[in-house]
């Protein structure tokens, strides 16, 4: 922060979002939002870096130079079982927003642009495979990867062709990686966003950045939300 | 003094136990309460080594021995508490220095999900099995400092 390299640590709660303390400066800031709560760098918030949530499997093709955390052994056996996921979504809330036909716990895929903020049912990204959408005025892209549950954002829109894109999914399984061609330039692209044959060869999509969240803390930081894919009733 | 003493301790002990009792899990949190609960957890330290050295001005002040010698336990006790991160130390730990192994040499299955970043064209991964119980995890990347939560 301002160049001053701060230090992190779990130190509390908020409505089932975690608070974190700098030694530097014992501020406190919420996890969620990387914002400074109180302490004296109250208001000032941490640069978001992308990132994404990805099978093993799928990370390891793209990167496998990548480095992975080790597990701490003193600790090892505290972590989480392979179905933490299923266990969580069991697990109560305190807070709990069942407007929009949304539950606490459903799963969902947020993204802030233009002053708006939407989420997709994940659920519902997965099936479709590939999402065409808008986020306030801005055009974007989900695509899921090829592992079947990998999902990516990105700007639906190809640097330097005016025509909108025009996605659509290829098969899962296809030999070069390709994941969806475009209909304007006859592109194949890969999970990475990057085109790898046709016109557009060599040029990647930009990146959107998304946050996998459950409803009731995704709608509890972002109050305006709307959601694609919801359920009806 | 036995008064002096009584208000030193409940002070003490409402600096420990107030953030305890407004931040625990399963439990809703009001922004006031919250505000409140962290401004308590930003000076209790000062505050218990007043209350403790008051405490022990006053125990001993007091002629008698035994409360002295029980109510100064108890406010070091409580001065020690007030030190004691619940969330990092007794509930969670934390990944301390991390440590990386080659992706493939980790022993991970393979649709078990990371969290991924790429900073100065180095590529990291962070198990969120991992992640569930560390929560935090401050690395260095290529130079470039970062805490990755979760």
């Amino acid at each position: 922060m301002e160049g001053r390299r701060l230090t992190f640590h779990l130190a509390g709660i908020n409505n089932q979002n975690f608070l974190m303390r700098d030694d530097e400066t014992g501020t406190y800031w919420q996890q969620i939002t990387g914002r400074a709560i109180s302490g004296p760098l109250a208001g000032r918030e941490l640069k978001l870096i992308f990132s994404d949530e990805m099978s093993f499997k799928l990370w390891r093709e793209e990167e496998p130079g990548g480095r992975v955390l080790a597990a701490v052994s003193e600790y090892a056996s505290k972590y989480e079982a392979k179905d933490w996921d299923v266990r969580m979504q069991r697990t109560p809330t305190v807070i709990q927003f069942r407007e929009q036909g949304m539950n606490p716990r459903d799963l969902l895929l947020g993204i802030r642009s233009d002053h708006a903020s939407r989420g997709y049912l994940y659920d519902r990204v997965i099936e479709a495979k590939l999402v065409k959408d808008r986020v306030g005025a801005e055009p974007v892209l989900l695509v899921v990867g090829p592992d079947g549950q990998s999902v990516r954002a990105f700007h639906d829109r190809i640097s330097g062709y005016e025509d909108a894109p025009d996605f659509y999914r290829l098969n899962s399984h296809e030999d070069d990686g390709a994941v969806m061609m475009d209909a304007p330039s006859g592109s194949r692209w890969n999970f990475q966003g990057c085109a790898i044959s046709g016109k557009a060869t060599g040029i990647c999509l930009e990146r959107v950045a998304m946050l996998k969240d459950y409803w009731f803390d995704w709608r509890n930081y972002n109050p305006g939300t709307t959601v694609w894919g919801k359920r009806l009733q | 003094m036995a008064a002096v003493v009584w208000v030193c301790l409940a002070i003490a002990l409402f600096c420990v136990a107030y953030p305890l009792y407004v931040m625990r899990p399963f439990r809703p949190q009001g922004p006031r309460e919250l505000q409140a609960a962290l401004a308590v957890l930003q000076y209790r330290e000062p505050i218990t080594i007043i209350c403790t050295m008051a405490v022990i001005v006053a125990a001993f002040a007091s002629g008698r021995r035994v409360f002295a010698a029980g109510t100064v336990l108890l406010a070091c006790l409580l001065a020690w508490l007030a030190r004691v991160n619940v969330y990092e130390q007794i509930m969670f730990h934390s990944a301390g220095r991390p440590q990386f192994v080659d992706a493939k040499e980790a022993q991970i299955d393979s649709n078990d999900k990371l969290i991924v970043v790429k900073v100065n064209g180095n590529a990291r991964a962070y198990p969120i099995r991992m992640m569930g119980y560390h929560h935090v995890v401050n690395d260095d990347i290529g130079g470039t400092a970062i805490v990755a939560t979760y």
